[in-house]
This record gives structure tokens, sequence and C-alpha cells, in this order.
């Protein structure tokens, strides 16, 4: 058994690592931008999404609110560089840190809350932020903040025209969000975690522990969320409160993780391979006609999926490979 | 600030406090009965103001005659969508709460592009009904008569609830559905048909509010979005699986949006809103109503 | 992702043999086809290729970004009649004394027609970037023009700039926009600063005449519209001396205004002036006349206040509301032509033309003529001579002195005008030189 989990985990680094220098040549064939746009999109989304996936996945605490952190990402970042003219790489990690804080302080009294009342709960957290940052003047209320782009500049994490400094970083996140929750999986949080899954009166007489580590996994979570809030708006260089806090950003970051299989190492990105480019390419190629076809045909395979594939595509791969044990072991 | 314009919007307040819970309380019956939380429910009130609107514009049929016209086809919308897809999720023998969270959701979303897709996005509503733009003024208080009337069978159907759960057949079979499915099945309840009957149930209920809604609300597909989270935190205000506690949720959050807006800028009186939801489960995590 | 890219690409070549049959049915095919292709169903590969070739000279590719799904839908799909209806001026022979109305498609390029690409931004900044980016790239559109929401022409024109893509705000009319000394943006409406100020101007001239105007409540939503022009409202107030006695802003799509309506009635200003979409605007003049408050006078900021939805919901009780607007069908006993074109929108989209469509038909006139004095699709070009855009009023169906801009792709000229909702329709009672009526003051 642990020689397998050792094996499986020695693995699972190599097909990343495979994985991650194709989609960093990936740029050499796809010169479409709006290819391109897609394919930093869906980076930036299985970033988020395996982020996530460390808490509401892997300690089973379904946020619907993470878009909060999101927007403090980004928020902190360009409220820093327009008004104090502090670059976006110290924005971003000061985002990061805010947001870390503020998940571990809503941690403190939100982890008593089960179920539903904990998803709500999150739900109007994001709210309540939304709204304050829609009636807050000084971080320009609803007409949000534009981010003057003089040029290109690795210094202030801009560019004009060019998208791969931005697919590049994207990729980055994607990888570190990977790696982490690579690791946390051998760790003794993940250890916990598994237990507490497997047997829920376990968590009773680990209490304190595990309380702990949910706490961490909160902070690591919102923190990488957060970054990928503050790429987001040095991507789009224009931040307003609906943009990067509204509740569509908490489903984005859940949906993936849901259809590609939730508390796994490779549900997020492979969900996020599936539906990131799904969703655009309906609202390009179906959108225009008006008619919300591309909602219907959206929706209904969100259905589908959930339904079919209960515990998300990445059941596909296991079973298929549960399949070939059995062969193996009757041969 | 007048002692009189306290009182008004208070009775506002109330008033649509109790519209919120008859909203609302589809939702509680559901989820007590099975625990599913159906993020549809929004689009569910969107398609009763919907049949409301048709059923007046091509049949002159006023909105008060129809209410019971539009529950019972959502009655039926109600259990067929529990027999197409809820059935099927609550099948999942893993993640079953992300799965009925997101075929709800996906649900939604359909409904969405379908009500576009065959009722066009225009802005709908229903200029002339009995009820339409009548208020009742006492003491310089005035309260509208559609939400009046909104009130009060908000307040016959709570207490309709109340005796159906607790003395028909019927609402035995959902309460033993509801605390021992398994055993259930061994006394010869189907519990298939509990299910698709309480889910029509919900749905007729939330129809029903729909039906009042739509004499002095606008309709187009989008609505729902307006009022599904109020009604999730009304739910879970008053307690996730108690109808008592969303008919309190319900009066609960329309009076505490009032009191808000007194006191801070309009903008923000749903602040106060889930201020309070948060300190109510922060105090008691299953809310004012919901069991242990 | 495998089979996303070929879904992608069915998806082109399916468009490319759409606008092949079509230039079919048209008549614009000049390649000689053999019975065998149109039997073969003029096989993709063997019509592609020099059609390719002619589409440099034979069309004239414009995107046109909108909302076509979500809360704003409506909109779009308004939209979309209004710009069709201006294609037809444009690529048909029509007599009217508009740019291009005369004579097929773009004399200044050979007689090519115009091609409209829509695109849904869903109200969201990140995909109205997404498909101009989209437009420019793939359908070669040589400019753009959108949006609505004034936070998706943020971006939208942002990544305008970087292509060197003209972009023509037609309906956005957020201040800001035009104010971030961008190129290739160019509004030919007012914003509303200028909406504002006419609504002051009319306030003064009342007072003059013994009107009692001192006191205001401001009513507006909480995005980027209604924030707008509550502080062009709050300045303006300040500067002219007016007392502003209630400033409410409030949640857009709120499911309740009893709260809102209950402080407007309780500082009961001599005038409400709201700031509204269509949603909001119903709710608030139902509930207004659920809560017995009957204001002096409502002057709004168009929006939901000039869309037919409301007043089919509410007009009753909108008796001599006045709302600003860049458009009146009055116009049309001066200029016989508005009322003709209005009645080629009507018979598409059923509705009048409103402050939106106008804008947005007229948008599309203005950008056309440009590329057509351009004599090319080149982005600069076709921003040089926007840039030198010079077209008196009365070749418009707006009651505008002029189209011109100035350094920063405005139009300085472009006056509004306010309306009153008189017996169901809609009277223009200000500036004076526009006006066919006294305003009826208070309202009914």
């Amino acid at each position: 058994m642990d020689k397998s989990f050792a094996v499986r985990r020695r693995r699972d680094l190599l097909i990343a690592a495979v994985l991650a220098v194709l989609a960093g040549l990936a740029p050499l064939f796809v010169k479409d931008v709006y290819v391109q746009n897609i394919l930093i999109l869906t980076l930036m989304y299985a970033a988020l999404s395996q982020s996530w996936n460390i808490l509401s996945g892997y300690c089973g605490q379904i946020s619907l609110g993470h878009a909060l952190y999101f927007g403090i990402g980004a928020y902190t970042t360009e409220l820093l560089f327009t008004k104090f003219g502090v670059l976006p790489w110290f924005g971003m990690l000061g985002g990061g840190v805010l947001a870390a804080i503020i998940a571990m302080a809503l941690g403190y009294p939100f982890f008593r809350l089960r179920g539903h009342y904990f998803v709500i709960a999150t739900i109007v957290i994001a709210e309540i932020g939304l709204l304050l940052f829609q009636n807050w003047d000084w971080a320009g209320a609803a007409l949000g903040i534009t981010i003057p782009v003089r040029g290109d500049s690795w210094l202030k994490f801009q560019f004009m025209r060019s998208k791969l400094p931005y697919f590049y970083f994207a990729l980055a996140l994607c990888c570190l969000a990977w790696f982490v929750t690579w690791w946390l999986e051998d760790s003794k949080w993940g250890f916990w975690w598994r237990a507490v899954k497997d047997n829920p009166d376990a968590a009773e007489s680990l209490g304190v522990v595990v309380f702990n580590s949910k706490m961490g996994a909160a902070a690591v979570s919102a923190f990488l969320v957060a970054i990928g809030g503050a790429f987001y708006a040095q991507y789009l260089a224009y931040i307003d409160p609906e943009s990067v806090m509204g509740f569509q950003f908490s489903l984005l970051m859940a949906l993936p993780a849901v259809l590609g299989g939730i508390g796994t190492l490779w549900g997020p990105v492979l969900g996020a391979a599936i539906l990131i480019p799904m969703t655009e390419l309906t609202r390009s190629y179906i959108g225009g006609s008006g008619r919300g076809v591309d909602l219907i045909v959206y929706g209904a395979l969100i259905v589908l999926i959930s339904l079919a594939l209960p515990q998300g595509l990445v059941s596909l791969f296991s079973r298929a490979k549960a399949k070939n044990h059995v062969k193996g072991a009757t041969r | 600030m007048t002692a009189q314009a306290i009182i008004q919007s208070l009775a506002s307040g109330l008033l649509m406090g109790l519209l919120y819970g008859l909203i609302a309380v589809g939702l509680a019956l559901i989820f007590g009965l099975m625990d599913v939380v159906n993020f549809a429910h929004g689009e569910f009130l969107m398609i009763a103001m919907y049949a409301t609107f048709f059923l007046f514009a091509f049949f002159a049929i006023d909105p008060l005659l129809s209410a019971p016209l539009v529950a019972a086809a959502l009655f039926v919308f109600g259990a067929v969508v529990y027999l197409l897809i809820v059935r099927f999720a609550m099948r999942a023998k893993a993640n079953a709460g992300m799965v009925q969270i997101f075929s709800t959701f996906g649900l939604a979303i359909v409904m969405r592009g379908l009500a576009q897709f065959f009722f066009t996005p225009d802005y709908r509503s229903i200029p002339q009904s009995w009820l339409g733009g009548k208020t009742v003024s006492v003491a310089g208080i005035f309260l509208p008569e559609p939400q009046l009337i909104g009130a009060l069978v908000s307040i016959a159907a709570f207490a309709g609830l109340y005796f159906f759960i607790n003395r028909t057949d019927f609402g035995r079979a959902l309460e033993a559905t509801r605390e021992d499915p398994g055993a259930v099945a061994l006394v010869g309840i189907d519990k298939n048909r509990v299910f698709a009957l309480g889910w029509g149930l919900g749905a007729a209920l939330v129809g029903l509010a729909g039906a009042i809604m739509a004499v002095f609300f606008y309709i187009y597909p989008d609505v729902g979005a307006s009022f599904a989270l109020i009604a999730y935190v009304t739910v879970a205000l008053g307690g996730f699986g108690s109808v008592f506690g969303a008919f309190a949720g319900g009066i609960i959050v329309g009076l505490v949006e009032a009191v808000t807006a007194l006191v801070l800028p309009p903008s923000l009186k749903s602040v106060g809103i889930y201020a309070v939801y948060l300190l109510v489960v922060f105090i008691r995590p299953r809310g004012l109503f919901g069991s242990m | 992702m495998g089979s996303d890219c070929r879904f992608f690409r069915l998806y082109r070549i399916n468009q490319s043999f759409h606008s092949i049959t079509r230039n079919l049915v048209t008549g614009d095919f000049a390649m000689t086809i053999t019975r065998r292709d149109v039997l073969l169903g003029a096989t993709a590969t063997a019509a592609l290729v020099p059609f390719a070739a002619r589409a440099q000279t034979s069309e004239v590719v414009i995107g046109v970004i909108y909302p076509f799904s979500g809360g704003s839908a409506q909109q779009g799909v308004d939209a979309q009649k209004a710009y069709e209806t201006a294609l037809e001026v444009i690529n048909k022979d029509a007599d009217f004394d508009l740019p291009l109305a005369k004579g097929e498609g773009l004399p200044g390029l050979g007689g090519a027609k115009v091609r409209l690409v829509f695109a849904d931004h869903q109200a969201d900044p990140q995909k109205g970037r997404a498909e101009a980016e989209r437009l420019i790239t793939q359908e070669k559109v040589c400019a753009i023009i959108g949006t609505y929401q004034s936070a998706v022409a943020v971006t939208v024109s942002q990544i305008c700039e970087r292509y060197q893509v003209p972009f023509v705000s037609a309906d956005n009319s957020s201040p800001s926009l035009h104010r971030r000394g961008l190129k290739y943006y160019f509004r030919a409406a007012p914003h509303d600063e200028m909406y504002s100020a006419a609504m002051f101007d009319f306030f003064d001239a009342m007072k003059k005449k013994g009107t009692k105007i001192e006191t205001l409540s401001l009513f507006h939503e909480d995005t980027i519209f209604g924030t707008d022009s509550g502080n062009a409202q709050a300045k303006i107030a300040g500067e002219r001396g007016y007392k502003i006695v209630s400033d409410i802003k409030y949640r857009a799509n709120s499911p309740s205004l009893s709260a809102e309506v209950q402080q407007l009635k309780t500082a009961n200003a001599d005038v409400l002036m709201p700031s509204s979409y269509t949603t909001d605007g119903i709710l608030l003049v139902k509930t207004m006349a659920e809560l017995g408050y009957k204001p002096n006078a409502i002057v709004a900021q168009d929006a939901g206040f000039s869309e037919k939805a409301l007043y089919d919901a509410v007009g009753d009780k909108l008796e001599g509301v006045i709302s600003r607007g860049t458009f009146s069908l009055d116009l049309a006993q001066k200029r016989p032509m508005v009322g003709k074109i209005n009645e080629m929108f009507k018979a598409k989209s059923g509705k009048d033309f409103n402050d939106l469509t106008s804008r947005q038909f007229m948008g599309l006139i203005i950008l056309a003529d440009a590329i057509n004095r351009a004599k090319s699709t080149d982005g600069e070009k076709i921003r040089d001579a926007l840039a030198a855009t010079d077209i008196p009023g009365e070749q418009t169906i707006m009651p505008w002195k002029r189209v011109k801009f100035d350094e920063m792709g405005q139009n300085n000229d472009a006056d509004p005008v306010l309306l009153q909702y008189v017996g169901g329709k809609f009277v223009t009672v200000f500036p004076p030189q526009a006006a066919i009526a006294e305003a009826i003051w208070p309202m009914k």
C-alpha cells in the first residue's frame, strides 16, 4: 500500500512535469491571440480551482465565496499601484498575505458551521465584500480602477499586445498550485484530512489539530487565489467590483474541480481544460444570436456531467485503470 | 425621520418579509424532506411569474385567479424535475452534496436560457390587474394591496402547510420518509413518489409566490437571481428543514432590510441581512429553528 | 482539448461556408461556378480560395459587441435591430439625406458592402475584451462599435487602442471614457455631464419663468452608470445653487425599493431625478404609487425611462415625466426621413427608435462614412477619417448641431434634448430651438 502510494506520487510528478513542458511549448504552435487568451484563462482557472480544491476538496469545506480573495488580490495590487506607485509584484504578495489573514480570521468562526450553513456563509461574506467595494469611493466604487498601460515592462508586469508573458505567468501559477496540492497530499495535514473524510468520528478525537490544519488550508487556498486575482487585474488592465468579486468567480473556481473530480490531484486541471474552452467557444460562436442557446448548451452539459460522473472526469481514468488491473490479475 | 416614516418602513418590511417567507418555504420543505438544496429555486419563481404573465396576456386571467393554476402547473413541473434530474442526483454514491448543488445549478442556467429563447429577453409586467397599484392607507401608513394580499396568502399557506404536515396521511408519510427512508420502504411507501410529491409541493408554493409577485414586479429571464440568495439566507437563518423557520426567517429578513436602509445607505441594505445571518449562525450553528 | 479544437475548426469552416452561400444569394459572388460544383454543394475547398481574395475589396467587416445573454440581453437584441437598419440604409439604395444612404455600399471602396459580426460580451469586461480581440484578429474587422455597458467599453477600447482599430462608443454615456486620452476612441453622442448640464439649464430656464425649483432628490443605481450620473448631478447642483435633500444610491435589481421610496417621500423635493435601468425604473414607479408618493416633477437620466417596456408597464403613472435624450421622433416633422427610418426600424423590432437605438443607428452611419472617406480598411486611415468627420446636424436623425470630434474623440456639438411623456408619447420641451411644446409643470 505504502509503496504503491509512493510510486503513484512519483508518477504524478513525472506526468505533471511532462505536461508543464508541453504546455510551455504550446505558444510555438498557437499564434492566434484569441486561442492564446483561452489558454491563459484555462491555466488561470485551473490554478484557481486547484487552490479552491485544497480547502473545499481535501478539507471538505465547500466555499462558494472565494471571489472575495480573488477580489482582494486584484484590488490590493491595483490600489497600491495606482495610488502609491508600488510595483504589482509587491502588491501581488501583499494581496496574497492579506487574503490569507482574512481567510484565517473568517475560518475561526466559520469552521464551526456545517454543510449548507457554511456554504451560505461563504456566499454571504463575499457578497458583503462586493457591496463594500461597490460603495467605497476611494477605491473607485462602481467606476473601478483603470490601470495605465504604457508599454511593455516586466517590472510593471504589463504588455501591450504580447500574451506570452501572461501565458507563462499563468502556467507558473498553475504549476505552483498543483505542486502545493501534491506536496500537501503526503503531508501530515493531508493524512488528517483523509482520516477525517474516511471516518467523521475521527474528527472529534483529532479535534484541535484538524482545526489548525483547516486554518492552514484556508490560508494557503486564499493566498493562491489572491495571486490569481492580482494576475487577472494586470492582465485585464481594468477592474471593477462586479468583474473581480462577483459570484460568478466563486462558481468558476468550483466548477472545474467539481467536473474534473473534487478532492483529487488532477480534477481541477482536467475540469478547467474542458470547461473554460467550452464556455468561451459557446459564447463566441453561438452567443451572438441573442437567443440564449449558449446558456442552454452550457447548463445542460453541467447537469449531464455532474449526474453521469459524480466523481468527476478523473473517474474515467481510474475506472479504466481498475479494469486493466483486473485483467492483469486474471491473466 | 418621523415616527410615521419609521412605522411605514417597518410595515413595508413586514409585508415584504412575509413574501420572502413564502418564496423560501418551498426550499425549506424540500431540504427538510431529503437534505437537498435546490439551486434553481429562483428560476422556479421566474417560471411561475412568466406563467402568470402569459395567462394574463393571452386569456386575461387576473393573477389572483390564476394563482391556483400557476401553483398546480408548478406542482407538475417540480415533480418532473425531481423525476428527471434530482432522482439521479440522489443516487450519486460519491460527492452527493456537490452533485446536487451543481445539477440543480446547471438546471438553473438551462432554464434561463430556455426562457430567453422562448420568451425573449424583453422585460414584461402586468400593467392592469385587480390589485395592481391599489393601496390601503391607515393613518398615513400605506399598505399596498398586492403585498397585503401576498402577506395573507403567505400566512394562509404556512397555516395550511402546518396542518398538512401534521394532520394528513401524506404529511405523515412525508415526515416518516424524512426520518427514515429505509424503514418507510418496508411499510410499502414508495420513496420516490413521496419525494416527487414533496418537490411538487415545494414548487407549488413558490408558484403561489410567483403569481403574487407578478402583480407588482417586473418579469425577465434573470429575475430569479434577485431573489435566490435572499431565499437561501431566509431558509438558513430560520434553520434548514424547518417550515416555521422559513416563516420566521422571512419576517426577520424583511424587517432587517427595512431597518438597515434607514441607518445605512440603501445600496448597503443587504449587508444588514447578511450580517444578521452570520451573527445568528455563529451563535446557533443550525439557524434559529433548525434541528440539531 | 483535442475535441474542442476540432469543434472550433468545424465551426469556422461552417461559417465561411455560410458567407459563401449568403453571397450566392445576393449575387455578389462573381466566380464562375460549374454545375458540378453547385451540385456538390460548392465544395468548401474549391470556393474558398478565390473568395478570400475577393473578400478584401467587396466587403467591409465591422464588429458589434453587445450583451446578448444575461440581464441586459434585451438591449443587445434591440441594438442588433438598430444596426441592421443602419446596414440596410448603407448597403441598399435609399433616398435619405444621410451619409451613404444613396447608392449601394461604400463608393469610396468601389461599392463594397458592409458586413456586421455580432459578439456577446455578457456584460463582463473580460469577455468584451476577448471578443474584441477575436473580432480583430480572426474576423479581421476594421472597426468595432458597442457596447451598452460602460465597464465593457473600458476594456474593449483598450484592446482597440493596442491594435490600432477605431472604436466607436455608440451608446456609452460615462464621461470618464473619453478622458483616458485614447487615440482610437470616438463618441458622437453626449455623455452624462452634458446630459446633466442640459437638465440644469432647463431648471434655470424654468426658474426664470417663476417655477419653484430649489430642492432635488437624486436616486441612482450603484453600477458605473448610476454612480457617474449621480456624481455629475451632485456636482452641477452644487455649482448652480440647488439643494440636494436626498441622495439615494440603491443596489441595482433590488427585490424591493420600499425603504428607498419612503426616504424620497420624506424628503419630498421639488424634482426627483432618477438614474435607473428598466427593471428598477418599473419597480420605482410602482412602489411610489403604492406608497402614495407623487413628486412635483420627475426628470430622469434616460436609460429605463426611455424604454418601451417601462411605459408599457407603468406609463399610466408617468404622465408628464421628463427624460433626457438625444433623440426625438418630433424631429420627423422637420425632417421626414427620421419618420421613414423609424418605420424601417419598427418593421424589424416592433418598437420606435429610442434614445439608445437611435444612437446605435447613427453611430454605425458615422463610422461607415469615415471608412468610405478613408477609402481603406486600414485602422489608422479610418481613425484619421473619423477625426476629420464633419457632418452637419441636418444629415443625421438626431437634433444635434453637427458631428465633429474633439481631440479626445468626443463630439461636443451633440445637444441633448429633454422629452416629456404626454398622452402616450414623447414631446420635446427643451432646448427652445428643438422644443415643440412648453413643459407641463408640475406633472399630473
